[in-house]
C-alpha cells in the first residue's frame, strides 16, 4: 500500500517538473536556514570540545545584587569568595574558577602586533573540560599555586608567534612584557564557548589580581563538574544554600543577593537577562526561538499549501475514480499526506546538503572567530523533525480540500471549489 | 472594466482566501526589509562628525597599584606620551570611546522657554585636547580652554548642533544659556559652544544629541584609564610597542592596550551589520519563494480557466485584453493583501514600538508597495501571455 504511494508520488513529481523543483527550492531552503541556525546553536552550547560533558557541566559566573531602591549590580563573582564557598562544595567531582572574560593582550613578533585573547585559569580548570592536547600538557594546581609563569596556546596561537605549532613546547614567548613557558599547544577554541575560549591560557596567579580579597563582586566564574548528570539539582541547591547564607555587603542598600549554578546555555541566556529567574531565562529563549522559526516557516508553508491545491484540483478525474471505486476520504487524506511528506522528505535532504555548504563556507570565511561548524546525529534528528513537521503543516488543508471533492463533480472535471 | 475585475475577484475572495494571505505575508516582510534598510541608510548618511584615521584608543589598567599613587602615575603617563615622537595630541576619556559598543547618555533640560524644552541624548567626557585628537568642527562659541579652569563659576558644557535646535527650538543661539542635568538647580552649566555632530555609536547609530562634559587636567576622579591619541599618519607596531612600554616604565607597571580606531570601527561594523544582512537574505529567500509559488498558480489556473477564456476570445477579445484581464486580477488580488498588509504596518508608527521615525515607516511602506507590485506583476506576465496565446477554436473543442 505505501509502496504503491510512493510510486503514485514518484510519478505526479515528475509529470510537471517545473512545480516539483519549486515546490523542492521552497523547502530545501526553508529547511537549511533552520538546520544552519540550529547547527550553529548546537555547536554553541552542545557538547563539543571543551565541553564535552555538557550535562555535568554548571557554571557560577554572575553575581546579583539587588538594592532596596529598585538598582541592581550583575557582574561576575570575587575570586576570594568562590575560592572559599563554591571550591569548597561536597557534591562536585571538581571546581574550577577561572577569568570570567578574557584580557586582550599583546605580543610582539618582529614588527608585528599580535593581539591575544588571555584567559587565567587554574590548574582544575584542564580537568573539569575536556581541551584536546595537539602536543605537551597543562599546567597542574601546584605550578598555579607557585605562580609558574606557563602558559598553554591554540594551535593558532603557536602559528602565529612561532610560525609552527609543532615543537613549541618549552620555547618562551613574551606576553605583555611578561616572559612565560609554553607548556602545551590546544586545538583551537571557537569564541562562542565564552565561558572557556582563549587564545592564551596562563596561571589565574600570574594576574595582577590580589586573589585573597572576600569581595561578593569580582571578574571570576566557577566551573563545576558533577559526578553524574544526576547531581546537577544537589548542586543547584547547595549553591542556592551558598547564596542564601552569604551576609548582604550592606542590609540598609541592599535587599537580597542572586548567584546560582547555571547550565551552560543558562549561563549566556542570563547575560542578555538581568531580571531572569532560576532557569536563567532559557524557557523565554527557547519560546521566542520556536516562535520565530514557526512565523519563519509560515510563508513557504503557505506558499506549499497554494501549490499543492493547484495541483490537487489538476488531478481531479484520479481522485473521483478512486470515490467512485468507494475509497474512503480518510483513504484520501492519508495518501495524500504520505506524497507530500514524502516531497518534504526529498527536500530535506536536499536542504541538509545545502546546510552543509553554507556551513562550510561560514567555517572558510572565518566570520566566526575559529569557528568549526558541521553537521551531526542531533542535527539530523532535528531536520528529519522539521520536515515531518512541516509535511504535515503543508499537507493538511489541500489533503481534506481534495477529500471533500464530491464524486460526480470530480469525475466531470468541475473543481470549483 | 477596473470594477468589473474588483467583482469577480470580490466574489471569488474565498478560494483565492489563501493567496492574499501569502500576499500579505509578502508585504509584511517587504515591510520589514524596506524599514530596516531606509532606517540604516539614512544614519550612515548622516555625518559622523569626527575623523577616527591615526586615532588610537589606549587602555590602561593600573593593575594592583594603591589607588592614592593612581593619579600621579597617570600624570606622569600622560607628560611621557606627550613628549613621545610620532604622538601629535591626547586627551584623557572615558569608556564611551568612538565604536566601542559603550555609551552614556543622560537628559539635559534648558532652563528657559514655555514648557523647558528637555533632549535626550549621549554625554562624551572631554578634555581640552579632544577636539584636536578627534577634528571635531565648531559651529558657534568656543571648546574647552584654560578659561575654564576658573573656580566659582557654573562648569561648561559644549553641547552639538542637534541638542541646539533640540533645547532652543525657537532658533535662539545657545551660548551663555544654562541647562539642567537630572539633578535640576545642584547641576547646571553654562552653554560655552556648540559643535558639529559627534556620533561615536558610529555610522549606523541613529543621530542624536551630544554634551560635552568638562574634565580638567587636575581631575582626580573620572576618565583616568581611557586616552585617546592622535599619531602620526602611518603609525604602526613599533610606535605602538614603544608606547606600551613608555606606559609601563612611566606608571611603574601598567599594562595597556592599544586599539586603532579604524580597527574598531570595522569590528563595530561587521557586529552591527551581521543581523541586516541575514534578515535581508532570509528575506530575499522568501520573496523568491513567494514569487515562484505566485507563478505556479497563475499558470495552473490558466491552465484551468482555458475554456473560459476560449469563450471570451471567440467573442471577440483581443490577446492584448485577455493579458490584461490576467494581469490586472492578480493586481487587484495584491491590492486586497497590501490593504491588509498597511493595516498591520500601520501599527508600528501608530504604536511607535522600536522608536523609530515616523517617515522611516512610511517611506518603507512605499518601497514594500511598490515592490509588492513589480512582484506581482513580474508574476502574472508569463502566465498571461500564455493566456494571450489561446486559440479559440482549440480551447472550445477541449470540453
Amino acid at each position: 500500500m505505501l509502496l504503491s504511494y510512493l510510486k503514485i508520488a514518484w510519478k505526479v513529481l515528475l509529470r510537471r517538473k517545473f512545480f516539483t523543483a519549486i515546490s523542492l527550492f521552497g523547502i530545501s531552503f526553508t529547511l537549511m536556514i533552520l538546520l544552519v541556525v540550529y547547527a550553529m546553536f548546537d555547536y554553541t552550547v552542545g557538547p563539543h570540545r571543551p565541553e564535552l560533558h555538557v550535562d555535568r557541566l554548571l557554571y557560577v559566573s554572575r553575581m546579583q545584587l539587588l538594592y532596596r531602591d529598585g538598582g541592581q549590580s550583575n557582574n561576575a563573582v570575587g575570586y576570594g569568595f568562590l575560592a572559599q564557598h563554591i571550591r569548597t562544595l561536597k557534591t562536585p567531582e571538581k571546581v574550577s574558577l577561572s577569568k570570567a572574560n578574557f584580557e586582550l593582550a599583546v605580543a610582539y613578533v618582529g614588527q608585528q602586533v599580535l593581539k591575544l585573547d588571555l584567559k587565567r585559569t587554574d590548574g582544575e580548570f584542564w580537568q573539569v573540560l575536556d581541551f584536546d592536547f595537539l602536543e605537551g600538557r597543562p599546567y597542574n594546581p601546584g605550578e598555579v599555586r607557585d605562580a609558574a609563569r606557563l602558559a598553554v596556546l591554540s594551535a593558532t596561537t603557536a602559528r602565529r608567534y612561532f610560525g609552527t605549532d609543532v615543537g613549541v613546547v618549552g620555547r618562551p614567548i613574551e606576553i605583555d612584557a611578561v616572559r612565560y613557558r609554553v607548556v602545551g599547544v590546544v586545538r583551537d577554541v571557537p569564541l562562542t564557548r565564552a565561558n572557556s575560549y582563549g587564545e592564551v591560557w596562563t596561571p589565574v596567579t600570574t594576574g595582577p589580581d590580589d586573589l585573597r580579597k572576600p569581595d561578593l563582586l569580582g571578574q571570576y566564574q566557577a566551573i563545576i563538574l558533577a559526578r553524574q548528570a544526576a547531581d546537577v539539582p544537589t548542586i543547584k541547591d547547595e549553591v542556592q544554600q551558598v547564596a542564601q547564607h552569604t551576609p548582604l555587603p550592606d542590609p540598609k542598600l541592599f535587599k537580597q543577593l542572586n548567584m546560582r549554578a547555571q547550565t551552560l546555555l543558562a549561563s549566556y541566556t542570563a547575560r542578555f537577562d538581568n531580571n531572569a529567574g532560576a532557569d536563567g531565562g532559557v524557557g523565554r529563549f527557547l519560546k521566542v526561538m520556536v516562535g520565530l522559526a514557526l512565523l519563519f516557516m509560515l510563508l513557504p508553508a503557505l506558499n506549499l499549501v497554494n501549490i499543492n491545491v493547484s495541483r490537487t484540483l489538476e488531478r481531479s478525474g484520479e481522485i473521483g475514480v478512486r470515490k467512485a471505486f468507494g475509497a474512503t476520504a480518510g483513504r484520501l487524506v492519508g495518501q495524500f499526506l504520505v506524497e507530500n511528506i514524502f516531497l518534504t522528505l526529498l527536500g530535506g535532504v536536499l536542504g541538509l546538503g545545502l546546510a552543509a555548504g553554507a556551513l562550510a563556507l561560514l567555517n572558510t570565511s572565518h566570520f566566526f572567530a575559529y569557528s568549526n561548524f558541521a553537521l551531526n546525529s542531533r542535527v539530523f534528528g532535528v531536520a528529519l523533525g522539521v520536515v515531518l513537521f512541516f509535511g504535515i503543516l503543508s499537507g493538511a488543508y489541500p489533503a481534506y480540500k481534495m477529500s471533500k471533492l464530491q464524486a460526480v463533480k470530480a469525475l466531470k472535471g468541475d473543481t470549483a471549489a | 472594466m477596473l470594477r468589473h475585475l474588483i467583482t469577480l475577484m470580490w466574489n471569488r475572495k474565498r478560494a483565492n482566501g489563501l493567496l492574499i494571505l501569502e500576499i500579505l505575508l509578502a508585504f509584511v516582510v517587504l515591510f520589514a526589509v524596506s524599514s530596516v534598510g531606509v532606517y540604516s541608510w539614512r544614519n550612515y548618511h548622516a555625518p559622523l562628525g569626527f575623523a577616527y584615521q591615526n586615532v588610537w584608543k589606549m587602555q590602561l589598567n593600573p593593575g594592583t597599584q594603591p589607588h592614592a599613587e593612581q593619579f600621579a602615575a597617570l600624570q606622569r603617563v600622560l607628560a611621557r606620551l606627550r613628549s613621545t615622537p610620532g604622538v601629535v595630541t591626547l586627551s584623557r576619556s572615558v569608556d564611551n570611546t568612538p565604536f566601542a559598543f559603550s555609551n552614556n547618555t543622560t537628559e539635559f533640560r534648558a532652563i528657559e522657554g514655555k514648557d523647558r524644552p528637555a533632549a535626550y541624548g549621549d554625554v562624551y567626557d572631554a578634555g581640552p585636547e579632544l577636539r584636536d585628537v578627534m577634528g571635531l568642527r565648531m559651529v558657534a562659541g568656543r571648546w574647552f580652554d584654560r578659561r575654564d579652569e576658573a573656580v566659582g563659576r557654573r562648569p561648561p558644557i559644549v553641547i552639538t548642533e542637534l541638542t541646539q535646535a533640540a533645547l532652543f527650538p525657537d532658533g535662539t543661539s545657545a551660548l551663555g544659556k544654562v541647562i539642567q542635568g537630572n539633578l535640576g538647580e545642584k547641576e547646571e552649566f553654562e552653554v560655552v559652544g556648540v559643535s558639529g555632530p559627534y556620533r561615536a555609536g558610529g555610522e549606523l547609530s541613529e543621530p542624536q544629541p551630544g554634551y560635552f562634559l568638562y574634565i580638567s587636567p587636575q581631575d582626580t576622579a573620572r576618565a583616568l584609564f581611557n586616552l585617546l591619541v592622535r599619531v602620526q599618519p602611518g603609525s604602526g607596531a613599533a610606535l605602538e610597542k614603544k608606547l606600551n612600554e613608555e606606559i609601563r616604565a612611566a606608571s611603574g607597571g601598567w599594562s595597556s592596550n592599544i586599539l586603532p580606531l579604524p580597527d574598531e570601527r570595522r569590528t563595530q561594523l561587521k557586529v552591527n551589520l551581521t543581523p541586516p544582512v541575514i534578515l535581508g537574505v532570509v528575506c530575499i529567500f522568501l520573496l523568491v519563494n513567494v514569487a515562484l509559488g505566485l507563478f505556479g498558480v497563475l499558470w495552473l489556473n490558466i491552465s484551468q480557466r482555458r475554456s473560459e477564456l476560449g469563450v471570451r476570445r471567440a467573442l471577440g477579445a483581443s490577446g492584448a485584453a485577455i493579458s490584461r484581464q490576467v494581469v490586472g486580477e492578480i493586481l487587484v488580488l495584491t491590492t486586497f493583501g497590501l490593504g491588509l498588509g498597511l493595516l498591520v504596518a500601520a501599527q508600528f508608527p501608530l504604536l511607535g514600538v522600536f522608536n523609530v521615525k515616523t517617515s522611516v515607516y512610511l517611506t518603507a511602506m512605499a518601497l514594500a508597495s511598490a515592490g509588492l507590485y513589480v512582484l506581482a506583476t513580474g508574476c502574472a506576465l508569463y502566465p498571461s501571455r500564455l493566456a494571450a496565446g489561446i486559440q479559440p477554436a482549440v480551447a472550445l473543442r477541449e470540453e
